[in-house]
């Protein structure tokens, strides 16, 4: 590092970039959604992992964590919101509910059977609900996820 | 205290048919004639001797007619409709009930006495479908807007889809657990337990 040069592929620097300044949306549903804030705050504090970021908007995001129960009422709202996030553009589906309907999987007339449905989902934390650790490990998994990514490599090289 | 609350009750509204009921397990309850509920209400909202000035809550409950008991007046298939009155002036609370047919219940809206029979009544058209006339604004409070069904009904069963997304999908449905009942006896048959 003494002359400031640093060689790297495009494609892991612009990955590195990204996995290391996810952007979550503000965005909860239900009791999952205060273990989510738990995670955000200063005991286990996601600014660590550079995703402690909560945009107001879906704008501006690029991560989307569905934290909470989704009932069929809300899923029309989440497929906006997720058409709304710029690509690339990552979903973490966060507990039983938003998982695989949950509690509400057999009997529940008004709830989303999974999150699935409607949006496509990259890492599932299960949990009812997820600890704070368990969110965490999502967020690994995901960046991990990110790191093996080649969004140059996949647009411009041929059968890569 | 709800025996003389009962009389004074088919005192003031002649066509009430108030009668006191006591539950197996629980608090004693008044039963009101159900075109009559909105004259009883206004009663015990104003008259000085009840003085309910708060409306706690508004439930539904759906009955059905088992085939046993069909013909027993305690189990007709009939919708109920509760009211949890409260006076904290008088520190004294009643609970009136009404009863209404599984087709087309109708009654009248207590909005005009409570603010918060508002939201209980829409919630209780939504999950029984029991519907309030004069109510400001009647519209579903839980369930979206083009929902079908009451969903509390005993004999509800769920729509397909709603908006083109499957309320039950086959891939993630454990649909035979619904059948656990059916089973148990088929195996109780079976082995003899």
């Amino acid at each position: 590092m003494q002359d400031g040069v640093v060689i790297a592929k495009v494609d892991e620097f612009l990955n590195w970039g990204r996995k290391n300044s996810l952007w979550p949306m503000t965005f909860g549903l239900a009791c999952c959604a205060i273990e989510m804030m738990a995670t955000g705050a200063s005991k286990y504090d996601l600014e660590r992992f550079g995703c402690g970021a909560f945009m107001a908007t879906p704008r501006r995001a690029d991560l989307m964590i569905v934290a909470g129960t989704v009932t069929l009422k809300m899923a029309e709202r989440i497929k906006v919101l997720y058409d709304q996030m710029p690509a690339p553009k990552y979903v973490i589906s966060m507990g039983s509910c938003s998982n695989k309907g949950g509690p509400y999987w057999q009997y529940g007339y008004h709830v989303l059977k999974g999150v699935d449905e409607v949006v496509p989902v990259d890492v599932y934390v299960p949990g009812c609900p997820p600890r704070p650790e368990a969110l965490i490990e999502g967020f690994l998994t995901l960046q991990k996820k990110i790191a093996n990514e080649g969004l140059l490599r996949d647009k411009w090289v041929k059968n890569a | 205290m709800h025996e003389e609350w009962a009389a004074l009750l088919s005192d003031r509204v002649p066509d009430c048919e108030a009668k006191v009921v006591f539950g197996k397990a629980g608090d004693k309850s008044i039963f009101v004639a159900s075109p009559s509920l909105h004259r009883v209400c206004t009663l015990l909202f104003s008259h000085e001797d009840f003085d309910f000035h708060v409306l706690q809550l508004i439930t539904g409950h759906d009955y059905l007619a088992s085939e046993e008991t069909k013909d027993t007046p305690a189990q007709r298939a009939r919708i109920e409709v509760s009211y949890l009155l409260t006076s904290f002036r008088k520190n004294h609370d009643l609970i009136l009930k009404v009863e209404l047919p599984r087709e087309n219940p109708t009654l009248d809206s207590v909005c005009d006495l409570w603010a918060s029979a508002n939201f209980q009544e829409r919630e209780c058209f939504d999950m029984v479908g029991v519907r309030f006339e004069n109510h400001p604004d009647l519209r579903r409070i839980l369930c979206p807007d083009d929902w079908e069904g009451y969903p509390l009904r005993r004999d509800y069963e769920v729509q397909k889809s709603w908006h083109g997304m499957e309320v039950e999908p086959e891939h993630k449905m454990n649909l035979p657990e619904r059948e656990f009942e059916k089973r148990q006896k088929e195996m109780a048959a079976k082995h003899g337990v």
